[in-house]
């Protein structure tokens, strides 16, 4: 190894270890500052709330049972609408794929339910499923599905044409197309869309249970607002924070392996 | 009795804006083991011509037989040889290059021992279980062309396969496809814009009018074929074929 080569693997690391700190530093500062303004009174607790309030907040949580009550109610809803969104959505881009002419039909449709902000229907979905489990789930699959197609269908028809035309012209039925070819190719593509999801199914579910208002993190910070315990609305934000983070992770760690195996 | 016949073959396209005539009235016979070139003027029809052979489009009117059948029941004869190498990135070379059998379900252990060979006998064999992106574009090239020969087909076409590859790439490629072509004993035709890659490598020059594509001329092609293409030239006589089907092409320009 030249001397030139040790200095730019040590200049890799210095700034690696730059960054680590400086995030680490950034999390600590503003903690920090937090509860020193709590502390030393610079701010009302009560509106501002401080870590260390959080952290008790979260004991008790934990202590009551409740915590895993209700991250449990919002993981269940928010894993379940993504799988079906993610699933359905693929189906029917399926559908549109193998079908020109059907795609042609709905696109209108799906540039209008693409456009409308599903939150809107939130009131109609509670009064048609009920005030339950049920509209949470209906609230988040309807903010994903629509994307969910869109993108997927879009990806379908980018795959090269002379690519089909290889297949066709080896004598390719239209399943074996999709199958050894449109599906295999859009799994990068699958796999962007599975990012986007991660997030919008916390948006719906998050969403769902501020009008279902039953159980869940979203029915805590709604809750925690209305009685003014502030603690337990940040309290609520930071768990949040974890498991979005969590089931990101879990779907980046999906793409590495599936990569390994597929590059 | 020839290969390939092709009756009147026309054909028209319709668009919203209105018919365009690609191919008018294509006559043409090709024997075993020739390799027929088609030239012509870009966006005369050639690949147009190319897909009604793939069977990719049905020709307006006119026929092509091949042996004694007519082309739809003869497609497994046929290989197509695609403008880029097309390998599947996902797909080992070795699973790549059986694709064509895998489609027709016909994957025996017979069909995967005769493309190890083919792998093996073209220098690929220590790339079997590779993907493609380990390959370079030539390797990828050889790989497609093994593609082809592996449903063991009597007619190959090839589809300007060389459009995506670096001048000097592109030379050593045309060699390496002409030697297994010879070496396996097939019909080839290919499709080009290059004029002396037409004519280093076949054994007759198409030569086509602008559109609606109709033959023009036809070359018979009477170069040393013991030497490969490279070499082939430098023979005195290409360059009286290049300046005929040049003058050929320029006319059919004006």
């Amino acid at each position: 190894m030249s001397e030139e080569h040790k200095k730019y693997l040590k200049k890799i690391k210095i700034h690696k270890i730059v960054v680590l700190i400086a995030q680490i530093g950034i999390l600590l500062l503003a903690f920090g500052i937090w509860e020193l303004s709590a502390y030393l009174e610079w701010s009302d607790p009560f509106i501002t709330s401080s870590p260390s309030r959080v952290a008790i907040s979260l004991k008790d949580l934990y202590e009551s049972g409740d915590l895993w009550k209700h991250a449990g109610a919002t993981l269940y809803e928010t894993i379940i609408s993504f799988l079906l969104s993610t699933l359905i959505g693929v189906l029917i881009a399926i559908a549109l794929w193998w079908s020109k002419t059907l795609s042609d039909i709905l696109e209108p449709y799906l540039i209008v339910l693409n456009s409308l902000p599903k939150v809107a229907l939130g009131p109609l979905i509670i009064i048609w499923v009920g005030a339950g489990r049920g509209a949470i789930i209906t609230m988040a699959l309807l903010i994903c599905v629509i994307i969910t197609i869109i993108s997927a269908h879009t990806g379908f028809n980018s795959v090269d044409k002379e690519k089909i035309e290889l297949l066709k012209a080896m004598g390719a039925s239209k399943f074996q197309i999709l199958w050894k070819l449109i599906l295999p190719s859009n799994v990068p593509n699958i796999i962007s869309i599975l990012k986007i999801n991660v997030g919008l199914s916390w948006v719906g579910t998050i969403m769902g249970e501020y009008l279902v208002s039953k159980e869940g993190i979203g029915y805590l910070l709604v809750y925690g607002s209305q009685v003014f315990k502030l603690d337990l609305v940040m309290a609520s934000t930071i768990l949040l924070c974890v498991l979005a983070t969590l089931m990101y992770l879990s779907v980046a760690l999906l793409e590495k392996l599936i990569n390994k195996s597929f590059k | 009795m020839p290969l390939l016949v092709l009756k009147n073959l026309s054909h028209i396209y319709h668009s919203p804006s209105g018919e365009t005539e690609a191919l008018k009235d294509i006559t043409l016979s090709v024997n075993e083991h020739e390799f027929v070139s088609i030239v012509g003027p870009s966006g005369c029809g050639k690949s147009t011509l190319l897909s009604i052979l793939a069977g990719l489009l049905e020709p307006s009117s006119g026929e092509v037989i091949i042996g004694d059948q007519k082309l739809a029941e003869a497609k497994d004869l046929i290989a197509l040889m695609p403008q880029r190498d097309q390998l599947f990135e996902w797909r080992n070379i070795l699973k790549n290059v059986i694709l064509s059998p895998e489609i027709k379900r016909n994957k025996t252990p017979e069909v995967i021992e005769y493309a190890k060979k083919l792998l093996e006998k073209y220098g690929l064999k220590d790339f079997m279980y590779k993907k493609p992106s380990e390959l370079s574009g030539g390797m990828r090239q050889r790989a497609a062309l093994i593609r082809t020969l592996v449903g063991a087909p009597k007619l190959l076409l090839l589809d300007e396969p060389f459009s995506a590859l670096d001048f000097q790439t592109r030379l050593a490629v045309c060699d390496d496809v002409a030697n297994i072509i010879a070496e396996e004993k097939k019909t080839a035709i290919l499709v080009t814009h290059d004029i002396s890659e037409a004519i280093s490598m076949s054994t007759k020059v198409v030569v086509l009018t602008e559109r609606p594509a109709r033959i023009k001329t036809i070359y018979n092609i009477e170069l040393d074929r013991t030497i490969p293409p490279l070499k082939r030239r430098e023979q005195k006589s290409f360059n009286v074929y290049f300046r005929n089907v040049w003058k050929d092409l320029e006319v059919s320009n004006e």
